[in-house]
């Protein structure tokens, strides 16, 4: 399990991604988005070293700013509304 | 003319009926959270042609509210209704055992506690702080803080 001192960060930055990337408005950017930070936590689950743990929060981190830019700029140029887009 | 079709619908609720039809209520509270905006011109309009027939029935889920444009009022009823609702929507919950603690009983982790916290923040509309949202593992203590939250009592 992850280290207990940063335990309460993995989670609310796992909060934060989920909540950003659901912010796309193309449904393709939107669900991979979802479906990459899912499996990506998922499958870190387990690491222990807490200099890995270090690393993988700082990329955490700069993903989720990548994710903010890249929503910020779906919604300037956003393409028309298909059945499939959340409204 | 709205004001009128309200007034009689105030005054049929205040006159509750031994012929009180329970199927369509159960029909209502069903339908309640889908229907909202279109509950007030349905029950006027149900309210007037009972009216014509003699007849009189409470055709609302028995609050006296008025319900111009806001949501119907939380009871604990529905929102447990709400959070086993989209509990069993959730993919990795058999929906059989869905009353039981998140952890201990159906084997989820706290990746997917937070997730299921976010499709409670969803379905009801407001914020849940981190600090609060890690110390939800049951569907009780969710349905008690949605409660808490919501100044809904009994």
């Amino acid at each position: 399990m992850m280290a207990a001192s940063t335990r309460s960060q993995v989670i609310s930055l796992y909060k934060m991604m989920l909540k950003e990337s659901s912010r796309f408005p193309s449904y393709n950017y939107r669900t991979y988005a979802l479906r990459r930070v899912r499996d990506a936590f998922r499958a870190n689950r387990d690491v222990e070293d807490p200099k890995a743990v270090e690393r993988l929060m700082e990329e955490g981190e700069q993903m989720l700013a990548l994710i903010q830019r890249q929503v910020s700029i779906g919604k300037m140029y956003e393409a028309q509304r298909t059945v499939v887009d959340a409204p | 003319m709205a004001a009128r079709v309200l007034q009689q619908c105030v005054r049929s609720l205040g006159r509750p009926s031994l012929r009180l039809c329970p199927v369509n209520l159960a029909l209502r509270a069903a339908v309640a959270p889908a229907v909202t905006v279109h509950r007030p011109f349905s029950f006027a309009a149900d309210s007037r042609r009972t009216r014509w027939l003699g007849q009189s029935r409470i055709s609302s889920v028995g609050l006296l509210c008025r319900q111009y444009g806001d949501l119907p009022p939380l009871t604990l009823e529905t929102i447990k209704d709400r959070v086993l609702y989209v509990l069993k929507l959730y993919d990795k919950i058999n929906p059989e055992k869905v009353t039981s603690h998140f952890m201990k009983d159906l084997g989820l982790d706290s990746l997917d506690q937070v997730e299921i916290i976010m499709a409670m923040e969803d379905e009801f509309g407001f914020e849940i702080p981190d600090a609060e949202a890690e110390k939800l593992m049951t569907p009780e203590e969710i349905v008690q803080y949605i409660a808490d939250k919501k100044d809904v009592y009994e």
